[in-house]
């Protein structure tokens, strides 16, 4: 045991007395004698207030500046609203949604978009049937299928699919595309039919082959199974092969049609779809699929009666954003859409060229800028007021579906 | 160095401490000092002295107040939406929650060291310059000679002195708290707050830094907030037990640990609840 | 259902995802090869000596002397195709009014063609558009339009169910029984002899200007125009986006104008493009008068209203990635809120914010509609920063690739023959912007690295 007062335990103790000064031991001395040292910490009254103005200031120009950011977009709806009022006070409502004749430079001339609207729909409609199975099975196949490694192998693929131009794709589509479809369009679309027609065929066989035979008693299952495959293979194989060689003969006019550009167009919206898509099925959650696999269902089943359902909201809203991709799309639908205002005969023949409201704003717009006050030019942003307000609507949507399954999942 | 002590050791050469009363010189004083988040009261009306020039610890179990209680010393509370405050809390003859107090100088007095290391991911130089170059020290060999000292006040400077230049990052969870530590003394504070600053370190780091709280005693008063009561006894000359959000009790050290006042204090310490 | 017809569709159902993915690959690679292939088939290519004549006169490259020689060489071996011309000339002057006419339309046709092949024939005055000065510059071109001088289309109408239905008639046919007919099977001998193939590397592609509306030269108008306008929608677009994200992350409540400018921000994100030109063209054009008619200036601000979200959302990113534990030590040592954002958390989040950029970057470059009211002219001088002065560069309409490939393959008046230019821009396009991307990818990858230690 040492004497404490000659070997004191610490290296620096404080004398039983501090100094006044505020400041213990010789040892440190201070080093910052800068303004703030040693003053009061208090602000004087008028430091204080310049302190909370300049603070209001500082936070208020921020807030200016994340204003206009965000103000923009009213402009662009008054801007779109404003100039596109004058049409419908010079030519009404009636003519532009129900006639389907669009003759802008005629004398005297008709603003009947009804066919541009139905071919803005169409091709829409195309990108979404080719797109959205397409898509979600691939999201599906990313989310639960693929090995993490094999995952990062095809991240690269969407992204890059995402990002090349839309005048890419339209050259594409008016180049490559189109002579090959002109060419053989008919082949093509037989071999379409063949590789989807058999095995989807072959399948839902055997779905009925199978629930018919659960109606029925056990022996006479096998021969129910038979039978039922016997004869719907047949019908499968006739119908395939009449269909096949209906399609093969037809002769595909012009290669620029809604056929190329719904195709083009469900590639351009598949990232949107698939990335979408899968984080709706990732934020579904392992304990589900788990759960469902404790019961013994397979893979397929538990991700189409367990985890598509649930994600559902977030692959409609993955949907909706893949319809804002395609009818806004421009320069693909300018390129390779045949610019024909006209409504096919039948309406379902995707081989006829037809028009959109984004490639008939952008085509006439050069020549309708030398009109402005014209009902020429007006019209133009009566369409781009409908875009705008079809677009709007979708994300408004496509945000309340998110938010409203969020609620639900409790998040 | 030593080789760290893992008994309870309440050394009896603290007593002659004693003989500051910690009354008469108190360096921040708290009075009927409440914090509420929204209407939850986390420390309530608490009155106690933290004495200049010594180490304090707040002890007690999770959730009683005393990380609260720490971070309203230096208002980092005011972070917090919804938190306010009652009573006072005295420091340099002022409340400091008053109305015109200039909250950057307060922390500039008042540093903190938090419990997980948190260094910028800058330069190891420019962690600990950091707080000098606020103050307006650009001058490069005014920055070194600061740099320099803090390091070596935080027993860090021999390890980095040729690695000034490296990423902060870089160094191990020990070294990158005596760098907060350096960091938080650059800028030359009255009282340093700690925030359970070894929980997340392992037994020989967090040897080295109670070493080094000792060495820096008397120079800084520390305020040490810890759930290991050992530590407390290990560092501190006085500690206040915190349950609740009420202060039980609070006094020197050595007689805290082995003749509590308070009933409370002595079922917490033999580890009766907590 | 029975296990087995059960398992059949769980492997079906799997076969069908990765047939998706599949696809998705497939028509990736559909898509760039070609523009891959024959893109680079404009800087890569058999060049023939017309090529070269044409890059001394209108550019001045090559070395005169040996190029005299090698035109030399080639005229000697075109020869016997213009005397064999002349004589049949001489053969026409002797025949009957009737007989000459039946020639005189083919021996016209010929003589065009035979023009486009190897440029104006010897003895003629020089043309005055340099596109007809020089014959096919490029192999691949020669061969095709060899092959119209050898053959030309005619359509057969005899089947009423289908449309008329090209075949190909060799012009010999045409010139049987006279003397003429004896250059067809010398042309086709003796064309590589004719026109000297050599393999050429044309760098300058990208550097070049274009002659004669791109039927010669190269394409730096519209790269030049392409860069000044994704600078200048940066330019535009980053402040805004990172003060924007900066107050949205570190100072906006929650109540409903943040919301309801958040609202406005993702709906902005939203509009389609050819929207955001109209808007320009309104707004900045017609209405600010920000230039009294296409620039550079209002190209920038429309693309960079249209990028805008994407930046302010990969901002927004950013920050909020950067430990919440650094704005507390910076306060706690007595920073400010605005010097804490400033000194600390906004250089940890650099990185992710300029990840976002860079991306953004790559769609400016792309986007096509923004720019065809507001910025972008078909033909027209690259904009010269080196004899304008910057702001006034600004002001100035400019080409660019996404305008100019589009313009190209429409509406210009020789579609086919500049197929190789519309290829070598869509492939520059693809190529940088595709960079640009990997180079953001890159970066994310370092950072998520960075940040792990």
């Amino acid at each position: 045991m040492h004497d404490d007062r000659s070997q004191p335990p610490l290296p620096s103790r404080p004398s039983p007395v501090p100094p006044p000064s505020g400041g213990a031991g010789g040892e440190r001395g201070r080093w910052m004698s800068l303004r703030r040292r040693r003053s009061s910490l208090l602000l004087s009254a008028r430091a204080n207030m310049m302190r909370r103005l300049l603070t209001w200031l500082g936070s208020g120009t921020l807030l200016l500046i994340t204003s206009s950011s965000a103000i923009v977009v009213l402009f662009i709806f008054y801007f779109i609203f404003r100039d596109a009022l004058p049409f419908f006070q010079l030519r009404g409502l009636g003519e532009f949604l129900t006639s389907t004749g669009w003759y802008p430079t005629a004398n005297p001339p008709e603003f009947g978009s009804l066919a541009i609207i139905f071919g803005s729909g169409i091709v829409t409609l195309g990108a979404i049937v080719l797109s959205v199975p397409l898509g979600v099975s691939a999201a599906v196949c990313l989310s639960d299928v693929l090995p993490f490694g094999a995952r990062q192998a095809v991240k690269p693929v969407i992204e890059i699919l995402a990002a090349i131009p839309s005048v890419a794709y339209g050259f594409f589509a008016l180049v490559v595309f189109a002579p090959v479809l002109q060419d053989s369009g008919g082949r093509m679309l037989a071999i379409c039919t063949w590789v989807i027609g058999l095995p989807v065929g072959a399948l839902a066989l055997l779905i009925i082959a199978d629930l018919l035979a659960a109606r029925v008693p056990v022996e006479r299952r096998g021969l129910v199974r038979y039978l039922t495959l016997g004869s719907g293979g047949a019908l499968v194989l006739i119908g395939v092969y009449a269909l096949a060689q209906r399609l093969a003969v037809i002769e595909v006019v012009s290669g620029t049609n809604a056929l190329n550009v719904s195709i083009i167009l469900g590639i351009m919206a598949l990232p949107t779809v698939v990335s979408v898509s899968e984080d709706a099925l990732q934020a579904a959650g392992r304990e589900l699929r788990e759960g469902s696999y404790a019961l013994g269902a397979t893979r397929a089943e538990t991700i189409l009666r367990v985890v598509i359902p649930a994600a559902g909201s977030g692959i409609l809203a993955a949907v909706i954003l893949g319809v804002m991709r395609a009818i806004g799309e421009t320069m693909v639908v300018w390129m390779a859409s045949g610019n024909a205002a006209q409504v096919p005969e039948p309406w379902y023949n995707l081989l006829e060229p037809l028009r959109t409201l984004t490639a008939t704003i952008a085509g006439d717009m050069g020549e309708a800028d030398q009109v402005t006050g014209s009902a020429r030019y007006h019209v133009l942003f009566a369409m781009a007021l409908i875009l705008l307000l079809i677009s709007f609507s979708c994300n408004l949507a496509s945000e309340w579906i998110v938010v409203r399954s969020r609620k639900k999942l409790g998040k | 160095m030593e080789a760290p002590s893992f008994e309870l050791v309440v050394p009896d050469q603290r007593e002659d401490v004693l003989e500051s009363a910690p009354a008469d010189n108190p360096h921040i004083r708290a009075e009927a000092f409440s914090v509420f988040y929204g209407t939850h009261e986390a420390v309530v009306k608490v009155t106690m002295n933290f004495p200049k020039g010594l180490v304090t610890a707040v002890i007690g179990p999770s959730g009683c107040g005393k990380s609260t209680l720490l971070r309203a010393i230096n208002r980092m509370n005011d972070l917090i939406p919804g938190c306010r405050t009652g009573g006072q809390l005295i420091f340099g003859g002022e409340n400091i929650y008053g109305p015109q107090v200039d909250v950057a100088a307060l922390r500039q007095r008042i540093g903190m060291v938090f419990q997980k290391p948190n260094p910028f991911p800058k330069s190891v130089f420019d962690n600990v310059a950091y707080g000098p170059r606020i103050l307006g020290a650009y001058d490069r060999s005014r920055l070194n000679e600061i740099v320099e000292r803090s390091l070596q006040r935080a027993a860090l400077w021999d390890e980095v002195k040729d690695r000034l230049g490296n990423n902060a990052l870089g160094l191990s969870g020990g070294q990158q708290q005596r760098l907060c530590i350096a960091r938080a003394l650059a800028v030359d504070p009255d009282i340093l707050l700690m925030d359970e600053p070894t929980s997340a370190l392992d037994p020989r780091s967090t040897a080295r830094i109670e070493d080094l709280i000792g060495e820096l005693r008397g120079q800084y008063t520390i305020v040490i907030v810890t759930h290991n009561m050992q530590q407390a006894a290990r560092v501190s000359d006085f500690t206040a037990f915190l349950y609740e959000g009420v202060l039980v009790e609070f006094g020197v050290t050595a007689t805290l640990f082995t003749n509590p006042a308070e009933k409370q204090t002595e079922a917490y310490i033999t580890g009766r609840f907590g | 259902m029975e296990l087995g017809t059960r398992k059949l569709l769980d492997r079906s159902f799997t076969g069908f995802g990765f047939l998706s993915i599949f696809l998705m690959a497939a028509s990736l690679l559909v898509i760039l090869t070609p523009i891959f292939v024959r893109g680079f088939g404009a800087f890569v290519f058999q060049g023939t000596v017309e090529f070269r004549r044409m890059q001394h006169v209108l550019f001045e490259r090559g070395d005169p002397d040996e190029l005299a020689a090698e035109v030399a060489a080639a005229a000697e071996a075109r020869a016997p195709v213009y005397r064999m011309l002349a004589e049949f000339d001489a053969e026409l002057a002797e025949m009957g009014f009737l007989e000459r006419r039946e020639y005189e339309g083919p021996l016209q046709e010929l003589r065009a063609a035979l023009h486009e092949l190897f440029g104006p024939a010897p003895g003629v005055p020089e043309p005055v558009m340099p596109r007809d000065k020089f014959g096919q510059t490029r192999w691949d071109r020669a061969q095709v339009k060899l092959h119209e001088v050898l053959y030309r289309v005619e359509y057969d109408y005899s089947d009423p169910t289908r449309m008329g239905v090209p075949v190909e008639v060799p012009r010999a046919d045409d010139f049987a029984g006279t003397s003429l007919a004896q250059l067809f099977p010398y042309l086709q001998a003796h064309a590589e002899e004719m026109l000297h193939p050599r393999l050429t590397v044309y760098l300058q592609f990208l550097t070049d200007e274009s002659q004669d509306a791109h039927f010669f030269g190269g394409i730096w108008p519209e790269v030049l125009g392409t860069f000044y306008l994704t600078l200048g929608a940066m330019l535009f677009a980053l402040p805004m986006g990172v003060i924007s994200a900066i107050y949205l992350v570190e100072y906006a409540g929650q109540g409903r104008m943040i919301s309801f400018l958040r609202t406005c921000i993702s709906t902005l994100a939203g509009v389609p493009s050819i929207v955001f030109a109209l808007f320009g063209l309104a707004f900045f054009i017609n209405t600010l008068r920000v230039t009294e008619s296409k620039s550079v200036l209002a190209g920038s601000l429309t693309l960079a209203v249209l990028v805008l979200p994407t930046v302010i959302r990969a901002s927004e990113e950013a920050l909020r990635s950067v430990p919440g534990t650094y704005k507390e030590a910076a306060l706690s040592l007595g920073a400010g809120k605005w010097r804490a954002i400033v000194s600390v958390i906004l250089p940890a989040s650099l990185p992710g914010i300029l990840t976002g950029v860079v991306i953004s970057m790559g769609r400016a470059a792309g986007e096509t509609a923004p720019i065809i009211f507001t910025a972008a002219v078909s033909v027209g001088k690259a904009v010269d920063v080196l004899q304008l002065k910057f702001w006034e560069a600004f002001q100035q309409p400019t080409p660019a690739l996404p305008w100019n490939i589009y313009n190209l393959a429409t509406e210009h008046e020789a579609v086919d023959e500049i197929r190789h230019v519309q290829f070598g821009m869509v492939f520059t396009l693809v190529v940088l912007v595709l960079v640009l991307n990997a180079t953001a990818i890159a970066m994310r990858a370092r950072i998520s690295k960075k940040l792990k230690g």
